[in-house]
């Protein structure tokens, strides 16, 4: 499915606001730029007569019209302000109470993602993917651990930036189903390209279901070839930044990986999350994704494949 | 004015005269000649020069990222090379070339417009064109040895702090920003005490031509904004050098101040670079309508007006930071509201058309293209001024498109219009107008095919400072359309540039006045004589080519045995007293190494900054110390 | 051809002092700058403040140091005016030489004082965003100091070695200019580090 990114498709309250707002400011810029250059045409082609310039009522005349096109300016522009200064406090005011809280917590270069909650056992987190249920307002906490990012999903909303030391809150709405993405929106390093999230928007029964699926630790595995992946994981430096829940595995630098596979996208919307990118990833993270803080990891290609068997199993 | 007796010359007094002005004025020959050198016109000479090489280097590091961003993950460059090729793209073009280029053209020009000899401090301006120099230097130099700065030209913290840009690469930039700040406000300090003292007798400053009332308002914003910049890379400099806090949030810094600060230059600095361009378009405005442009006052107040509410609006770089709305909103309306004086301007102007008799020659199209450039870019400023757009559209590329309108239209079009306009004055000979005539089309539409698509693929979530993109974002065609128009727009600047190479050897010969223009520049010989004037002339208009007649007083009395110029009274520029000016000083490269030194060597050692300071204390005795020329010396003597 | 008519500027003097003369200018813009960099750091000095609730977070400045350096600094206020004054009336190189030297030899106790100042902070530039401003402001200032009281030097060194030419009145004046604008500069940094701890206490 393709993701949605154009703040010119909005999918939710904020952005059909704003978008609303830039079909004023477009059509009147646009009527003024046409006017300025008939004006200016006017001026340069018109049929002038041949006798000398009447100084007094022709410059009175240019008077006239200069201050006359000075006010009618003013006024369009306050204008503007007003359509502007209504619009930014209906899409930056307060969330609503029943707002379903997540924080968002930029690191160089991926998405943390906290799920809050006022009951501890009910809170979990995730990376690079937020799922919203439709219709209800959501509060977005942001802060960052390193550098300034942005958070921006042009479909829902405005960006917001993610500045050390001053953590902030805005908040957005789906009205309708699909996936947006999100691309960090202040330069924050060497892959700033490729630091993106996707928020799903699902009906509340789906959602409902998913956030039931993310608050269990990660499933056992399975099979034999999962259950020799499991140990691999283990054995590899993966927990030293990798977090999965239910296991030993309590990295806390990278992504949380407990149901990874229930993902779209790995390494922060910059790949699919197919097995061939997986290994591909693992193996050389640095020739997707230049600069990025994964280290390579070396293993035996049958380790891989129970590796890579046991992670698609996290779901 | 006193007017004494009438003036008896003898043709051989007249030459005589001539004779003893060119070698008093002459300057000192070979290389000890050409690094002491102080005649204003040849130093602006050489900072036009180096500025427009600035452009192509600059141009050259935007066709780079062109050819990279064509085509979805093309691979062309890495993102190290990719990110240090954008810093240096807007360090170069907004350092190196904006704001010296108009400083450059001021420098020539300004003396001649208001009838004076020479500037007010003639080393100062070869300081400046020093630090430049030296600036502009260490940057490439940097760059060529891949430790250029790779974190934007407004380079924000923490990722530019010690933490986050291990390495040299942004302590470089930082004194990169000191040398060419030092370039600017010396140049700026030296237009002030020249515009103000230095004007022809009866040269009010309300008979001002407006390009010098520009200058004069830009000299000023320089004076108020630079000291910020030089502040925030200075406090960025400690942080990284001695672990000062300023910008750790850890222990009490904070990374907005940064911006707080940066901003505070950095609004400000785009109007340094656009309001000399006003002056330009006034200039040319009138010279080709034939007629003085309509509502000298308003024009005069919308250039004063926009120089003050330019320091108003820095916050409108930080509506997506959270900062509480109220306040926002503020510079919501600044941002807004300095829409009307530059849209008096643009009424002025086509009221003087209006009522002109056009002339369509390269430097009027020109103009003409940067109202058509510039009132779009001054549009979508209109729409970013908003914060719920701003914050839909801000760190895009409809940002990348609104300020290359505004800047390219604003700035470079009216440039362009103003070296075709003045080139004959500099060089003595005319740049081909059938070229110019091609190069502005091929350039105006080139621009418009590059930056037009912009707008588009920000509203559509692409945003700015990206060294690659997927294809399924459907950003391919838009971004190739711009790779092309990057293309057109080169060929225009190309052929631009060949006009002017090969004129300034094979073109027409000018005479001293081609254009039949309105400013006293237009009374001397083209090139001028070092001295500029053999007689400063007087005024009683705002338009004195056109509206004087040839019993218009000029000034005699004037030495021609020594650097003498005439200085004026503030209001009224009624002669007020003699001044006597240095001629060839070494001076300026002492002081200017000296400053290099220091700042250079604090990129690696702390202690540079107190040595620095001392060999710099030592050059400047060396700059103030009487000479041995003879002067008026008191009559008691120790 | 008729000739023009002449205004002849030969018997205009050749020396202006205040805004008639180029130099004010240079130096009064170069003030300008310096006041502009100043204010930027008393605003960042407030603006870091700001953010605390504990400000200064460890330790005052002590206040003896800057006191002296700051009555020290207005008491060479005086004599620098009486150089100021002599160079326009009669000036007498005598004169203007000993209340120059006067006035220099405080501006140079006071800027010891600024050195002893910076021993006695019980906090350096790396403690705390506090640190670094409080020795910026100091460091800043204390730099004028030196280049004004240096500027004063070399001054008295011209008057006693020569050639002292007309144009030098003007630069003495000048250099006055320059001083007052360190000592109200300093007025202000004291009021800024000095005073506003104590203020913020009651």
């Amino acid at each position: 499915m393709r993701d949605l990114h154009s703040a010119l498709d909005a999918a939710g309250p904020q952005a059909g606001r704003i978008e609303d707002l830039w079909w004023i400011f477009f059509w009147v810029c646009t009527a003024v730029f046409a006017l300025v250059l008939i004006a200016l045409l006017a001026a340069v082609l018109h049929r002038r007569r041949e006798e000398l310039r009447r100084v007094d009522g022709g410059e009175r005349s240019l008077t006239r019209a200069v201050g006359g096109a000075t006010a009618i300016s003013a006024i369009i522009l306050i204008g503007l302000l007003i359509a502007s200064v209504s619009t930014g406090r209906a899409v930056l005011s307060q969330p609503p109470s029943d707002a379903l809280t997540i924080e968002v917590v930029g690191h160089q270069w991926w998405w943390e993602i906290n799920y809050e909650d006022p009951v501890p056992s009910r809170r979990f987190s995730t990376a690079n993917e937020i799922h919203i249920p439709v219709g209800r307002p959501i509060r977005v906490k942001t802060r960052s651990t390193d550098v300034i990012h942005s958070f921006w999903v042009p479909s829902l909303h405005g960006k917001r930036d993610l500045i050390p030391g001053h953590p902030s809150e805005t908040w957005l709405q789906a009205d309708r189903a699909g996936v947006f993405r999100g691309p960090c929106a202040e330069f924050c390093g060497a892959q700033h390209a490729n630091m993106h999230l996707l928020v799903v928007a699902e009906p509340p029964a789906a959602f409902e279901a998913w956030r039931q699926a993310q608050l269990q630790p990660a499933p056992p595995p399975a099979t034999p070839l999962q259950q020799r992946g499991h140990t691999v994981f283990l054995s590899l430096p993966c927990p030293t930044c990798h977090t999965i829940a239910g296991t030993p595995a309590g990295g806390r630098i990278g992504p949380d990986l407990t149901h990874m596979a229930s993902r779209r996208t790995l390494a922060a919307g910059t790949l699919p999350n197919t097995k061939g990118y997986l290994g591909g990833w693992i193996l050389d993270p640095q020739t997707q994704k230049p600069g990025s803080k994964m280290p390579p990891v070396a293993m035996k290609s049958e380790d891989l494949e129970a590796l890579l068997s046991y992670l698609e199993s996290l779901r | 004015m006193r007017v004494a007796e009438r003036y008896e010359p003898t043709v051989e007094a007249d030459a005589e005269e001539a004779r003893q002005l060119r070698e008093t004025w002459k300057s000192r020959g070979g290389l000890i000649g050409w690094l002491g050198e102080t005649d204003h016109k040849k130093i602006a000479g050489r900072y036009i020069v180096t500025a427009f090489v600035f452009f192509v280097l600059g141009g050259l590091e935007a066709a780079l990222m062109r050819f990279q961003l064509a085509r979805p993950e093309s691979g062309l460059m890495g993102p190290d090379l990719y990110n240090q090729v954008f810093t240096m793209h807007g360090s170069t073009m907004m350092f190196l070339f904006a704001v010296p280029i108009m400083e450059a053209v001021a420098m020539y020009m300004v003396p001649l417009m208001i009838g004076a000899r020479a500037m007010a401090f003639p080393r100062l301006n070869a300081y400046s064109w020093y630090c430049y120099v030296i600036g502009g230097g260490l940057l490439y130099g940097a760059f060529f040895l891949n430790v250029g700065p790779d974190t934007g030209w407004f380079s924000y913290v923490p990722l530019s702090g010690p933490e986050f840009a291990p390495g040299k690469r942004v302590d470089i930039w930082a004194q990169v920003v000191t040398f060419t700040e030092l370039a600017a406000l010396a140049a700026a300090v030296n237009q002030i005490a020249t515009i103000f003292k230095y004007r022809a007798p009866g040269m009010s400053l309300s008979r001002m031509p407006l390009f010098v009332w520009s200058i004069l308002v830009t000299a000023f914003m320089i004076i108020f904004a630079m000291p910020s910049v030089m502040a925030a890379s200075s406090l960025l400099a400690l942080d990284r050098l001695v672990a000062t806090h300023f910008f750790n949030p850890a222990e009490g810094g904070d990374a907005l101040l940064w911006q707080h600060l940066f901003w505070f230059f950095g609004h400000p600095e785009v109007y340094i670079i656009f309001i000399p361009a006003l002056g330009m378009v006034s200039t040319i405005v009138a010279a080709f309508t034939r007629r003085k442009v309509f509502g000298y006052t308003a024009m005069v107040l919308s250039l004063v007006s926009t120089g003050f509410i330019g320091f108003g609006l820095w916050v409108h770089h930080m509506f997506a930071t959270g900062l509480p709305q109220l306040g926002q909103s503020f510079f919501t309306a600044a941002s807004m509201m300095i829409a009307i004086p530059s849209g008096v301007q643009i009424f002025c102007w086509i009221a003087t058309l209006w009522s002109g008799r056009p002339r369509l020659a390269p430097p009027l199209l020109f103009v003409l293209g940067f109202v058509f450039i510039f009132v779009i870019g001054g549009l979508t400023g209109v729409m970013l001024a908003s914060v719920p757009l701003d914050v839909q559209v801000h760190d895009t590329f409809f940002v990348v498109a609104h300020f290359h309108y505004v800047l390219i239209g604003g700035a470079v079009f009216p440039l362009l219009g103003a070296i075709f306009y003045w080139f004959p004055k500099m060089t003595g000979r005319l740049l081909s107008e059938r070229l110019g005539k091609w190069s502005f089309w091929i350039t105006f539409l080139g621009f418009n095919l590059t930056f037009f698509p912009m707008h588009i693929l920000g509203l559509d979530g692409m945003p700015r400072r990206i060294y690659t993109y997927r294809a399924e974002t459907g950003w391919g065609d838009l971004n190739l359309l711009a790779t092309a128009g990057a293309l057109v727009m080169a060929l225009g600047l190309l052929l631009y540039l060949i006009n002017v190479v090969s004129s300034w050897r094979h073109g027409a010969w000018a005479g001293d006045d081609p254009w039949g223009g309105e400013g006293l520049e237009w009374s001397v010989s083209s090139p001028p004589p070092d001295y500029n004037f053999q007689h400063l002339p007087t005024v009683r208009s705002r338009a004195p080519m056109w509206e004087q007649g040839p019993d218009q007083p000029v000034v005699v009395g004037l030495r021609s045995d020594r650097r003498e110029v005439l200085v004026t009274r503030l209001i009224d520029a009624e002669p007020d007293h003699r001044e006597t000016l240095p001629d060839h000083a070494m001076s300026p490269l002492a002081v200017a190494i000296a400053t290099g030194v220091t700042f250079v060597g604090v990129i690696f050692t702390p202690w540079a900054f107190p040595i620095g300071i001392i060999i710099t204390g030592i050059a400047l005795i060396g700059w103030f110390w009487p000479r041995d020329e003879s002067r008026e010396l008191l009559e008691e003597q120790p | 051809m008729r000739p023009r008519p002449r205004i002849d500027v030969a018997s205009l003097p050749t020396l202006a002092f205040g805004p008639r003369a180029p130099l004010w200018w240079g130096v009064a813009s170069m003030l300008a700058i310096e006041t502009t960099m100043f204010a930027l750091l008393a605003v960042t000095y407030f603006y870091l403040r700001g953010n605390e609730s504990l400000w200064p977070p460890a330790g005052d400045p002590p206040v003896g140091p800057a006191t002296a350096g700051l009555f020290l600094m207005l008491l060479s206020v005086p004599p620098m005016i009486m150089v100021h004054r002599e160079s326009g009336k009669g000036h007498r190189l005598k004169v203007m030489r000993f209340w120059l030297i006067v006035s220099m030899a405080i501006g140079l106790l006071a800027l010891g004082f600024r050195i002893a100042e910076f021993g006695e902070l019980p906090f350096r530039w790396d403690h705390h965003a506090y640190g670094s401003i409080v020795w910026a402001i100091l460091g800043m200032h204390g730099i004028h100091l030196l280049v004004s009281g240096g500027e004063n030097l070399l001054f008295v060194a011209l008057l006693f070695k020569g050639p002292v030419e007309e144009k030098h009145l003007l630069d003495l004046r000048l250099n006055a200019m320059y001083w007052y604008f360190v000592v109200a500069w300093g007025i202000v940094t004291y009021a800024l580090i000095y005073l506003d701890p104590g203020v913020l206490r009651s």
